[in-house]
């Protein structure tokens, strides 16, 4: 999680993502990749814990509603950057020179 | 410490209050039992609510608040020390030489009250991670 709340905004290379090879370790893409996979832990981890309620290992249920709840609010905030981003991109696209 | 380790001492919290629900129930369901495993009548049980260590020394000294704000668990369960109640029942085949019963010295009022209290910490802290789940959701708005 802490990757995510850190996002290393100064360190955005936006010419990274597309000019450059993609698997550029700062580049744009990379961040993105990042927060993606951060994100998609987060939902594995609450699938793991509610499984484990629904089998009866003893788990707590709080603690499922909380993981699930994290993967919910850490995929807002992924969701709210990509609006950000795509609404960036449509503003520059819809330049006219 | 950022606002989801705030959802994981809530989290915490409520695990310790689940398990002070668990001991005060099988307080209650044990209050005439004059039969254990290891011999006598059950012991009436308490939970010890310990604050949780605080962090690596690395994370106090990244953030000034790691080092006293601190969630809570449940250290021990310890048994009570009240003496066993005696009742006079020579007919039971618990009773002793001179036909007392030792009974657990359980008042189940007082149980009841307990998980009362358990029940009441518990929605207090489930109130807490709602607090802090739309602090979460306030912070998103920003963006919008």
């Amino acid at each position: 999680m802490n990757n995510i709340q850190g996002f290393p905004v100064s360190n955005v290379d936006l010419t990274g993502g597309a000019a450059k090879a993609p698997d550029q370790s700062n580049g744009f893409g990379q961040v993105l990749q990042d927060a993606v996979t951060q994100i998609d832990q987060a939902q594995g981890e609450a699938q793991n814990k509610i499984g484990e309620v629904m089998k009866g290992n003893g788990s707590d249920l709080h603690t499922a509603m909380i993981a699930v709840e994290k993967a919910d609010l850490s995929f807002q905030l992924m969701l709210q950057v990509r609006n950000k981003i795509v609404a960036a991109y449509q503003e520059i696209s819809r330049m006219n020179f | 410490m950022d606002l989801f380790s705030v959802l994981d001492m809530s989290g915490r919290a409520l695990t310790a209050q689940r398990q002070r629900a668990e001991v005060v129930t099988a307080n209650m369901a044990n209050a005439e039992t004059t039969r254990t495993p290891e011999g006598g009548p059950y012991v009436r049980k308490h939970v010890l609510f310990q604050a949780d260590a605080p962090g690596t020394f690395g994370a106090s000294l990244h953030d000034a608040i790691d080092r006293d704000v601190r969630g809570v668990h449940v250290s021990a369960v310890v048994p009570d020390s009240t003496p066993a109640i005696k009742r006079f029942d020579p007919g039971h085949p618990d009773a002793d030489a001179n036909g007392y019963v030792s009974f657990p010295a359980i008042n189940p009022v007082e149980e009841m009250v307990d998980l009362m209290g358990a029940v009441r910490s518990y929605q207090l802290n489930t109130a807490a991670v709602q607090a802090t789940k739309s602090m979460i959701q306030q912070s998103l708005e920003i963006l919008k």
